[in-house]
């Protein structure tokens, strides 16, 4: 039984990792901040997925499934790393100056990166990844309360802080 | 706020994609996926388990050993498994002597040919020890020790090579190595002169080594060093310089179906090269072989 499921399951699988490639690779570096961790935070996850596919119950389940094992391989791969962790922001954005043209805003670019992780998570996954907040709490194994008032105070910071930019704007 | 969340969400998704994502997914989805195709049944998990559980038994206790191998199934399990171990530990007297012992041979004569050979050679070294460490204390004592086992140098489908060594520890040591070689298809003991046509192999290959060793000395930077005439040391240095192999010369046949020659330590180098070994390269046997089955 859990082996055909692991076999129905691999086919829809590989398009689903095949489609949605970027998106994991975003969702890693969210947290990795680091194109080299991004990328083996990635290959780990897929690893990882393609190894207990069998116990996934049920295909439509796949997307939220997944998103944990990819949170859950990035946050193991940050406590594993703290101390080594490189931050390569500054070579990134040297290496393509062209990117900051795009951005009015200076301040608005980093009003993400300067949310706390647990914040910019709930954020992320909601909002970018389309996820239901009961998947949310899923994926980051907090309760639905929890992830409510995180992507509250979320929201709160966020608009705190778009408010300062705007303010900023206007003045300027 | 809408549009801030659109605004931050374009910001999130502007985050440059490394090339590498592609080949990196590819290659995992692949890898993955080959894994998947082989992946053991939970059921072989827990035979692999029982039966490293079984190699170990058979290395502990010998009486479950000779209790197991009767039993024919799980008998045939078993390639080479350690039979004895004689074990002495005392101060300046240490003795460490595997024995190996080949299963799921058919051709029982030669197993038990074989068999036979490993214990009483095992047996015989044991015994050696014993008396020489008697004869030591009888005379005050010294330092003493044997370290015997076994090594699998090739174990394919078709050649199971299997090098058994000595190593005599009286100040400083010597090391003997002897090689069985098994073409297990056919259960018969490969010697190196029934792979050869006629006589002819034996100086083919002694010069093969000459040169193999002149050239290696000349690469090493004094490294190396061969008992071998042309190799820039005086005559009276050479006095036991190596010639020429014997007919019998200990060999083995490596997995990728390579001739290698094994001589022990002193035999024909000084003692820190220890035990040294050649590949012959083929081309050089070729005009010789019987055929290129095992060595090609």
């Amino acid at each position: 039984m859990k082996t055909r499921n692991a076999f129905q399951h691999e086919e829809v699988f590989v398009q689903f990792i095949r489609e949605q490639k970027e998106r994991f690779y975003l969702l890693a570096y969210s947290y990795t901040k680091n194109e080299q961790d991004a990328l083996d935070v990635v290959q780990d996850s897929i690893q990882k997925a393609m190894l207990s596919l069998d116990r996934l119950e049920n295909v439509t389940y796949m997307k939220s499934w997944f998103y944990k094992i990819v949170v859950r391989t990035a946050i193991d791969f940050l406590r594993k790393h703290k101390r080594l962790q490189v931050t390569d922001d500054d070579t990134l954005q040297y290496l393509t100056p062209a990117q900051e043209d795009v951005y009015e805003n200076v301040d608005l670019e980093h009003a993400l990166d300067e949310l706390p992780q647990m914040y910019r998570e709930v954020v992320i996954l909601h909002y970018f990844e389309d996820l239901k907040l009961a998947d949310v709490a899923n994926i980051l194994d907090i309760k639905l309360s929890t992830a409510k008032s995180r992507l509250y105070k979320a929201l709160k910071l966020l608009k705190i802080q778009l408010e300062d930019v705007k303010g900023e704007t206007a003045h300027g | 706020m809408d549009k801030k969340l659109q605004e931050l969400e374009k910001q999130y998704m502007e985050v440059p994609i490394p090339k590498e994502l592609d080949f990196v997914v590819e290659s995992t989805l692949k890898q993955g996926r080959k894994k998947k195709r082989n992946r053991t049944p939970q059921w072989l998990l827990g035979t692999a388990a029982a039966a490293m559980l079984f190699t170990a038994s058979l290395n502990v206790s010998p009486a479950m050993a000779r209790t197991l191998s009767e039993i024919p199934v799980v008998g045939s399990v078993v390639k080479v498994l350690t039979w004895t171990e004689y074990e002495v530990a005392e101060d300046t007297y240490d003795a460490n002597i595997k024995v190996p012992s080949i299963e799921n041979l058919e051709n029982q004569d030669l197993a038990n040919a074989l068999n036979e050979k490993y214990r009483a050679k095992g047996k015989a070294l044991y015994d050696e020890f014993i008396a020489e460490v008697g004869d030591l204390k009888a005379q005050g004592g010294g330092h003493l020790g044997v370290d015997s086992g076994f090594e699998i140098k090739t174990d394919n489908d078709q050649i199971l090579s299997i090098g058994r060594y000595v190593v005599n520890t009286v100040g400083s040591s010597s090391t003997v190595m002897e090689y069985d070689t098994i073409d297990k298809e056919n259960e018969i003991l490969i010697t190196l002169p029934m792979l050869f046509k006629d006589q002819h192999y034996i100086e083919a290959i002694s010069e093969n080594i000459k040169e193999q060793m002149r050239t290696q000395i000349a690469e090493s930077n004094g490294d190396k060093s061969y008992w071998v005439e042309g190799s820039g040391l005086a005559d009276e240095d050479l006095m036991e310089g190596f010639t020429t192999i014997k007919s019998d010369q200990q060999f083995y046949i490596s997995d990728k179906g390579k001739l290698v020659i094994s001589f022990d330590k002193y035999e024909v180098a000084p003692g820190y090269m220890g035990v040294v070994e050649f590949e012959i390269p083929t081309d050089v046997l070729k005009e010789d072989l019987v055929s290129m089955k095992y060595i090609h």
